[in-house]
């Protein structure tokens, strides 16, 4: 179990939780990051403030504040 | 007149629905109290007027930012006659969220089903009947920038007009118990009368802030209701 803020461009996860306010987490799984749904990082700003995932076909950018609160399962690197 | 509302998620293609179902009679101005941009326009079709109002590109109705407390305010309140919600083919599932907002929102709902050259283009095959049978609304494919599809929408929305269609969203049943409890408090106590109920319901049990507030109901009042459940 990890959080998605701290996986290296290429890995491929599952979603398992999302923690953290109530605000946030409707938020992001309103952009589709529901429990079990695949993603993938496709690439860091510096700081990895914003992030760059893939996820249902479509890319989505997050902040490290918002991509911290994602609990990931890591499948492939 | 008919009044017509288009909702969609950003870069879907609404501008150019927009353009292309009203050409050159627009009014641009803002929304009121805000500095987001409101685009009016009107057109004719089979002598019937039609009046169309572009909503916000949003990705959900939650009311957290300005644009979707725009488009969810404008549906709930300003009632349209018909929403067109248009769908990116080419990003379908995302898309789609949306779709299952407006049907809980009990909006009359057209599907303009755009880009579908590019979904082709990614290997996608899209089973328009199919997807229209099972949302229970009609779903219009259209290229927009190419004009295709366009008399066709027309059509549809102006056959949705005459039928107030009310989509329905079916959760699991366990869901659907709660709905049916806080959708019964909701009738018994008139919360929020102007508002399909099951949506007042939906978004209770979701906490929404802005829904709570609206009906000055708190979340210990909704956990109360439901805690006489299971």
């Amino acid at each position: 179990m990890r959080r998605l803020h701290n996986l290296k461009p290429g890995t491929k996860a599952i979603v398992l939780d999302i923690v953290g306010n109530s605000t946030l987490a409707k938020k992001l799984l309103g952009m589709g990051l529901t429990k079990g749904v695949e993603l993938k990082v496709v690439r860091n700003a510096p700081l990895k403030d914003p992030m760059e995932i893939e996820v249902r076909g479509y890319s989505l950018s997050l902040r490290k504040a918002e991509a911290e609160n994602v609990i990931v399962e890591v499948r492939e690197k | 007149m008919i009044r017509v509302a288009l909702a969609g998620n950003p870069n879907v293609g609404k501008s150019v629905i927009f353009n292309a179902l009203t050409g050159m009679r627009q009014k641009i101005g803002n929304w009121p109290g805000v500095t987001v941009e409101k685009k009016e326009g009107v057109y004719k079709y089979r002598d019937v007027e039609f009046h169309v109002v572009d909503l916000p590109g949003i990705y959900g109705l939650t009311a957290h930012s300005i644009d979707e407390k725009i488009a969810r305010d404008y549906i709930l309140k300003g009632k349209p006659d018909v929403v067109v919600d248009i769908v990116d083919a080419s990003n379908i599932e995302r898309n789609l969220y949306l779709t299952m907002q407006l049907m809980e929102m009990e909006a009359n709902i057209v599907i303009a089903l755009n880009k579908m050259d590019l979904a082709e283009q990614k290997g996608y095959k899209i089973d328009v009947r199919k997807l229209s049978k099972e949302l229970g609304i009609p779903v219009i494919p259209t290229i927009a920038v190419k004009g295709v599809g366009i008399e066709e929408l027309k059509n549809a929305i102006l056959q949705a007009s005459k039928v107030k269609r009310e989509p329905y969203v079916r959760y699991s049943d366990g869901i659907e118990r709660y709905i049916e409890l806080v959708k019964s408090k909701i009738i018994e106590n008139s919360i929020l009368p102007n508002y399909p109920p099951k949506f007042v319901a939906i978004k209770l049990l979701e906490f929404d802030d802005e829904i709570m507030r609206e009906a000055g109901i708190d979340g210990e009042v909704v956990e109360k209701w439901i805690s006489s459940v299971s």
